[in-house]
This record gives structure tokens, sequence and C-alpha cells, in this order.
């Protein structure tokens, strides 16, 4: 008998571990590229590319972090401390563009802002404009890329940074007030420093989410890190030196990984010295009302309300022959059926590890259930060629001979690129849901000589419903939005919605993929509505 | 002769439109003078100490500091123009900032000039041996002592104290008293102290008035 409950023991101890396992190594593949050989094709990549990739990063995660900083900490700012016309409603509006991913925005934009595109017909019709005038600059560049990113990822700064400064004590912002702060010195003095590790949190995000990006950088024709490596391995069939660019670019988003952590745990800083006191709002009035409102608007529309608007206008004004056709149906049906399996797989995993860490306080466990949740940072193309490496590796070593089946290819890739990316959200609505449930349930339940096994099936998992449904959707919307991997794991012709508005796109047929688009952003908007919600209710004291 | 400091005329403030807090009340200091106010909790004594510092607008009546209008006659100065201190009970140390650098906040000057000034109030406090030490490391005595240096170090003319020893022990709440009590007075600055303790004023105060329906009564 004891025997039996060692043995179980250990089980329970191993799947974590386990879990960890299948998610390290496609990253190990990835990074025991660096101590194989450098080829010739450094020699190219050193003299040519490499400079450019870098120096463009550069220039974008630089210019994509300042205007998103600009817009996620100035529209928090405003509509925590002000009351201005429509401020509750855009306290939540603010974050839809969370539903566009980049690349959407960024075919939206060539299709508004091109010489021929619709805000360019509509100037010269307004205007009775010659037909060679372009009223609007090329977007198809750097600049073009960084207003896309920027108008898309600013939410995450403005998330992060609006419960920090809900959750600031009106009595730090008075005794500023007191020491000879004015509203300006306020903000730029106090509250901006008090808040700057929810900041940094929020920005490393969008510097990750802006290095991990392939469709739109692929669409402006922009040489950086991500297209490089595709075309490293598309254009060189050079897969060995496209892991090794991988390394490089997994060095980088993991700097910016460690200082997304570090920053969090220090986010509850700014309130936890001093006796919480609600924020007061102030009404604006006049010029400063509609500043505040402009402000906080302009975002929305630019990186919302416009590509909602030129997408429903292709998909509606110019159907085109797939709007209904077999393709699109058929993207749809396995978008939607990854989604849900792979959000069954994420919140089993993750309800099973939060479980076994609420028995479990031990270290091994909360650093593997740590460690799982870093996947979302990993970059979709980056997760593709470590998959793909560790795959050959299983197919060549024994799976081809032995069992006679390959997993480069299948389906099962694409899967567990999924897990990866998405477990965190997962895990995240999981965790949540388990603090909610007080640990002295469990403490009666053992009482009563139920053992964990019932506990789990009949005391938390019906007390999780809401949790579970939150983790699906939230994975769900990450995989529908998902492009470089699925584009490159995806079995042959097994098209996703991504995957279609990514190839009409690249072909320029853009009122065809505004169908695919659409639904990517409808589906998207489930969990960000979801959210809103919880950020309509989410002020102190309400 | 010593100069009036600070002059209310027939103040008034309400919170919501039918949740009046006090109405038509008077009060008059010196310079220099440590004054007490007691009464009982809900009255309306912090409200008052808000309404001297800015932080809140009067329904009716004038405050006056130093002869000039802060507030009455559809004249409002920003709590920020005042330059009247304020130390709460509760603890609103910056906590993104070590002690020095709290106390370094509201002062005037070059670096070094800050430096200086707000070591010189640390060490009058006796809190200059923490001065690298951030909030969250300092015990509440330790905190509430940084909080009074950062109210006195911009060197205003009159600091506000809203009960700013009741969270500490009994001992450290005689010894803190006794150090700050030493420091108004090396520093001649006027002090109003909030307290709902007769004998914490008595100890404190050079003069104590009791908020009473609505009128203050000398004791």
């Amino acid at each position: 008998m004891v025997l039996l409950d060692n043995l179980s023991n250990l089980f329970w101890r191993l799947i974590p571990l386990l879990f960890l396992t299948i998610f390290l190594l496609p990253i190990i593949f990835v990074l025991l590229s660096l101590f194989g050989n450098f080829n010739e094709n450094w020699d190219h990549l050193i003299n040519y590319v490499l400079p450019t990739y870098v120096l463009n990063s550069i220039i974008l995660v630089l210019g994509v972090s300042a205007i998103s900083l600009v817009l996620g900490v100035g529209t928090a700012w405003l509509v925590t401390n002000y009351k201005f016309f429509c401020q509750s409603w855009l306290e939540w509006a603010i974050i839809l563009p969370l539903a566009i991913p980049p690349y959407i925005l960024a075919y939206t934009f060539t299709g508004l802002f091109d010489s021929y595109g619709s805000a360019n017909l509509i100037i010269k019709s307004i205007f009775s404009l010659s037909n060679d005038y372009v009223f609007f600059p090329n977007v198809r560049n750097l600049y073009g890329a960084i207003t896309v990113f920027a108008f898309t990822l600013y939410p995450y700064i403005y998330l992060t940074t609006r419960m920090a400064f809900l959750n600031q004590s009106r009595s730090l912002m008075e005794a500023g007030k007191i020491l000879g702060l004015d509203n300006k010195s306020l903000f730029t003095r106090l509250a901006v420093p008090l808040v700057r590790p929810a900041i940094v949190a929020g920005l490393a995000l969008v510097i990750m989410e802006t290095l991990s990006d392939f469709g739109a950088v692929e669409h402006f024709a922009i040489q950086t890190f991500t297209t490089g490596i595709f075309r490293t391995w598309f254009g060189l069939y050079d897969l060995n030196t496209a892991l090794q660019l991988s390394s490089i670019l997994l060095i980088f988003v993991a700097f910016f990984i460690v200082i997304e952590r570090r920053e969090r745990t220090k986010m509850s800083y700014s309130y936890a010295a001093s006796t919480f006191k609600k924020t007061k709002q102030v009404q604006l009035k006049g010029i400063n009302n509609f500043f505040a409102f402009s402000f906080c608007f302009f975002p929305l529309f630019i990186g919302f309300i416009l590509p909602v608007i030129e997408l429903t206008n292709w998909a509606i004004f110019f159907p085109s022959e797939n709007l209904f056709s077999k393709k699109l149906l058929q993207s749809f049906f396995n978008t939607i059926w990854l989604g849900i399996f792979v959000g069954i797989i994420c919140t089993v995993f993750a309800m099973v590890i939060t479980f076994l860490k609420r028995f479990d306080k031990g270290r091994l466990l909360r650093s593997a259930s740590l460690s799982l949740s870093l996947g979302y940072a990993l970059p979709g193309l980056v997760l593709a060629v470590g998959i793909i490496q560790f795959f050959s590796f299983l197919d060549n070593v024994f799976l081809v001979n032995f069992l006679e089946i390959s997993l480069v290819g299948s389906i099962v890739g694409l899967i567990l690129a999924y897990v990866i990316k998405a477990y965190a959200l997962a895990d995240n609505a999981v965790e949540s849901g388990f603090e909610r449930i007080n640990t002295k349930v469990d403490d009666v339940a053992l009482s009563l000589k139920k053992s964990k096994f019932e506990i789990f099936f009949r005391i938390h998992t019906p007390l999780m419903k809401t949790s579970i449904i939150t983790s699906l959707l939230l994975v769900i919307s990450e995989i529908i939005k998902e492009l470089p991997a699925t584009l490159i794991l995806r079995p042959f012709n097994f098209d996703t919605l991504a995957v279609i508005t990514y190839i009409y796109a690249a072909e320029e047929r853009m009122y065809e993929a505004a169908s695919p688009a659409m639904m990517i952003v409808l589906i998207g908007l489930i969990p960000i509505l979801f959210l809103s919600r919880i950020i309509r209710d989410s002020r102190p004291g309400n | 002769m010593k100069k009036e400091i600070l002059s209310i005329k027939d103040l008034s403030f309400e919170y919501d439109k039918d949740k009046e807090i006090f109405s038509k009340i008077n009060l008059e200091m010196l310079e220099g003078e440590i004054l007490g106010i007691l009464g009982p909790s809900g009255i309306g004594k912090s409200s008052l100490l808000r309404l001297i510092t800015g932080l809140e607008r009067p329904k009716s009546g004038e405050i006056s500091f130093k002869g000039e209008v802060l507030s009455g006659n559809n004249i409002f100065i920003p709590a920020y123009k005042r330059g009247i201190g304020l130390v709460l009970q509760e603890k609103v140390l910056f906590p993104h900032l070590n002690s020095l650098d709290n106390v370094k906040f509201g002062i005037k000057g070059t670096n070094k000039e800050k430096e200086d000034q707000a070591l010189y109030f640390l060490r009058l406090l006796k809190a200059d041996k923490f001065s690298n030490i951030f909030p969250n490391s300092l015990s509440g005595g330790e905190q509430q002592r940084v909080a009074i240096a950062r109210a006195l170090a911009p060197k205003p003319d009159l600091v506000l104290l809203d009960e700013p020893f009741s969270s500490l022990d009994q001992n450290l709440r005689g010894e803190l008293r006794t150090d700050t009590r030493e420091l108004f007075k090396k520093t001649n600055t006027s002090c109003i102290i909030v307290t709902h303790e007769l004998e914490e004023a008595k100890s404190f105060c050079d003069k104590i008035v009791q908020l009473k329906e609505g009128n203050f009564i000398e004791m």
C-alpha cells in the first residue's frame, strides 16, 4: 500500500516535468544550433543583410515603444483620473485593437493608403484631384510598420498601466500636490515613476510581440529577424543558419521576458506602502474635454474602427466569389476545431498543474509551472523551426524506422506549437479560478476521507466553470490569430483563417482577404469583450 | 507681538449637497504657535485640514494665510501653490523613493542644496541613519519620522498634522511627539495638530481648541 502511494506521488510529480520537457525540447534544439558549424551563408548574412535586420529591428522596437508608451500611458492616465465625453465607454473600448492582429491592420493600411487605396480615392473624389495625385504618404515602409504595431499593441501598456493607476492611492497624489507639484509635474514626477514597473511590463510585451511578428513586416517588405529567418530557410534552403538566427532572436526575446517578469513582481509596490483611497475623477470641460476625448478616441479609431470599416467595406460591397466558398468554410472549420482542441489541452494541463501546486508547495513544481507559462513570449517562427528540428530528430532516430510514421508535416507539430504559445493564457485563467476557492474547502473534503482525485473532479471542476470557459475562449482567440508557426507547421493543403488571409494579402487580393480577416477579428473580439467587462467593473470600491 | 498667520472666517463645507460637515466656523492662529484641535471622529477636523491645504474647496467662507486669501471671494489657490505642509496618520511616503529622496522631493534648488537640506531635517528627526532605505523596509515610527521631515524640509510656515502619532505604540508615540515639538519650536514653524486625545494635545500644543457643534471652544 505504501509502495502504491509512493508510486502515485511520483507519477503526479513527474507529470509537470514531462510537460516541461516536451515544452523545452524545441527551444533546446534551436539553441543547440549555436554550438554547430557556422556555414558560408553567414558571410553573406553578415556582409549584406544581418546589419539591416538588426538596424530595422532596433528602429522598429524604438519607434513602436515610443508611440505605444505615449498612447498606452496617456490614455490610461486620462480615463483613470478624469471624466470627459464618452470616458466610461472609452475606458473599456480602448483595448479593442487587441482583436486586430498587426498583419490584418497592415493589410487594411495598404488597402486604404496605397496610391489607389480607399482613403486616397475619397480625397481625390472630394477635391476633384487628378488620378495620379497621392495625398497620403506611402505606408509600405518602416514608419508604416511602426504605426501598425503601435496602434495594435498599445493596449498591452494601457491594461497594465491603468490597473496600476487605479490602485494608486489618492493620498500619494495629494502628498505630491502639497509638496508643490502642479498637474503636469504630478503626472511626470510622481504618477508615472510610481507605476514604472507596470509600464515596463506592458512595454516588454509590446517589444516581444513586435520582434516576433512575421505577417506585418513581410507585407511591408521590411527586413527584420523574422523575415530573415524565413528567407534563410526557404530562400537559401539553409535550416541550420535559420536556427542560428532564431537563437539570436530568442536571446533578445529572453532578455525582455526577464525584464517583464522582474517588473511584474514589483508591480505591487506602487500601492503596497500606503492605505488605499480611491482616485477622485475630475470633470473636464471645454477644450480639455475635447482634447481628452480625441486623445483616447484616436488610437481606437486607427487601431480598430478604421480597419473594421475597411474590412466590412471589402467583404460586403466587393463580395468576391470566395465569401462562402468551400475553401473559406474549410479554413474556418479547421481554425475552430484546432482552437477548441488546443483550448481543451491547455485547460486540462493548466488545471492538473495548478491543482498539483495547490497541494505541493515545492519549488520544483512552481519553477516548472512558471517555465511552462513563458511559452507565450516565444516567437511563433522560432518555435516552428525548433519543432521541425526536434521532430526531424525523433523521425530519424526511431519513428520512421520502427513505427513507420513521421511527425514532420503532421498536425502534431502545429498542435504542439499552439499549446506552447497559448498555455500561459489558460494558466492565468485557471489559476485565478483556483485562487477563488478557499483552501479550507480542500481540508474539509480531506477530513471527509475524499481523495485528491475526487476533490478535483467533484469540488474544484464544478466550481471553476467560468474559469474553464474563459481559458477556452482566450486560447481560441490566440490560436485563431497565430500566423508564422501555422504557415510553417501546417500539414500539406491544410489552411486556417490566418493562413488564407496571409496568402490572399500576399497576392494583393485584398477583397478576398477581407472575409477571413473579418472572421479572425470577430472571433478575437469575444475574449476582448469579456476582458472589457472585467475592466468596466474593475475600479476598486465599485 | 506675534503676527497672525492663519485666519478662517465663516467657513462652511459639505461633501455632498445634503451632507454638511460644518458651517460658519472661525479660527485664528499666531506665527510659531502649535495649535491642537480636539473633537470626536466625523466632526470635520480632517476636512478642515484638507481645506487649509487646498485639497478641498469650501462651500463658503474665507481662509487667509499670512494675510493672503487662499480661498474665498471667488479666489482659490491650488494646493501646490500654498506651501503648507501636511502629515497624515496613514503612511504616504512615496514607495519608489528612499527616505532621502522622499525628503528631497518638495525642496527647491540644486541637487546638492536639496540633499544637504534633506539630510539636515532627517538628522533633526533622528532619521538620517535610514536615509538610503525604502519605505517598505521601515517601521511605522521610522516612516512617520521621514514623513514629518519631508513636510518640514521645504520650510513651510505652517504644517498640519492629522493624528500623526495615533498608529504608533505608546513609547514610540511619546518619543516622536517630543522630538517633533522640539523641531517645530527650533524652526519656528506654526503647526496645527488634529487629535482626539486630550493628553497628547496637552503635551504637544501651546493652545488647544475643541470643535463642538460647529464652533471652536478654547480649552
